[in-house]
């Protein structure tokens, strides 16, 4: 019995919910990195949904954080992805803004064909986020 | 006068996020190309999620300005998400249905949609930009009359 429930209770998958960010390159580095751990990383392990689900989806996407520990990807300081999944769902796990990843010398300026500096930081974020699910997981 | 003041008025171009289908991508990429390259002037995008987050800032602009939702697939999370500010959507794309009309112009994967994703996307941009001439064109007339 013990055993079972303990299955039951074992997280399974770890959400990361990123922001749109579809006006900034920092938007880009936040969903670049987040598919880098979805579809690369960690598929296994993580899942995700689009973060206007929260107000267009039923109640089955609100429910979503509310499920599974979250993790949040925003792109600036306005913290949508955290702020509208705590505001739909339930606390996050990690929030994680991109800005954290950019030197002030480095200017980061493409939303679409990243030069290589932006890619280094979309490979460095999908670290932090890859680690942290890590973390997630065997916390639980 | 009141052509200028309409003319101030910009085209706000909304994608949906989409982030796990390829044609969440389709969506993004075509509103790019429109605020980019095809209508630099009279277009600008938003983040989508700073409406779900109640952004006030953002709920103003989108109230004040015209504007087109693009969505990738029928949960219109882009058209839902500006009527849940109490502004209907100008227009509404949604990118299934030029698929289907476009089936030899099909993206390939989420992250780099291939050629037949980028043929779809100029296809959809092409559309698009042509009702945003039309839109703007009837508006200014539409309010022109109503002054007289």
């Amino acid at each position: 019995m013990k055993e079972n429930e303990s299955k039951v209770n074992k997280i399974n998958k770890v959400g990361i919910v990123s922001c749109s960010g579809e006006d900034l390159p920092e938007g880009t580095i936040s969903r670049l990195a987040t598919l880098e751990v979805l579809l690369k990383k960690k598929p296994f392990d993580t899942t995700t949904i689009c973060l206007p689900l929260f107000i267009a989806g039923g109640e089955g996407d609100r429910l979503f954080a509310k499920n599974n520990p979250t993790i949040t990807v925003d792109g600036c300081e306005k913290l949508c992805a955290k702020k509208a999944t705590e505001k739909y769902s339930g606390k996050v796990a990690c929030s994680i803004n991109v800005k954290d990843f950019i030197n002030d010398d480095i200017k980061i300026c493409n939303k679409r064909n990243l030069n290589g500096k932006e890619k280094e930081i979309v490979s460095n974020v999908a670290d932090a986020i890859s680690k942290r699910v890590d973390d997630i997981l065997k916390e639980s | 006068m009141n052509n200028k003041v309409m003319n101030d008025k910009k085209v706000l171009v909304i994608p949906c996020s989409g982030i796990g289908k390829p044609i969440g991508t389709v969506s993004r990429e075509t509103a790019y190309k429109i605020v980019e390259n095809l209508r630099k002037e009279k277009c600008q995008t938003i983040c989508l999620a700073l409406l779900t987050s109640g952004d006030k800032e953002t709920i103003d602009k989108v109230k004040k300005n015209y504007c087109i939702t693009i969505d990738g697939c029928a949960k219109h999370c882009a058209k839902k998400n500006v009527e849940a500010c109490n502004k209907t959507p100008d227009k509404s794309y949604m990118i299934l249905k030029f698929a289907a009309a476009n089936p030899d112009k099909k993206p390939e994967g989420i992250i780099d949609i291939g050629n037949g994703g980028r043929k779809l996307v100029n296809t959809i941009a092409s559309q698009i930009a042509k009702d945003i001439d039309k839109l703007t064109k009837n508006k200014v007339e539409v309010s022109v009359n109503e002054r007289k």
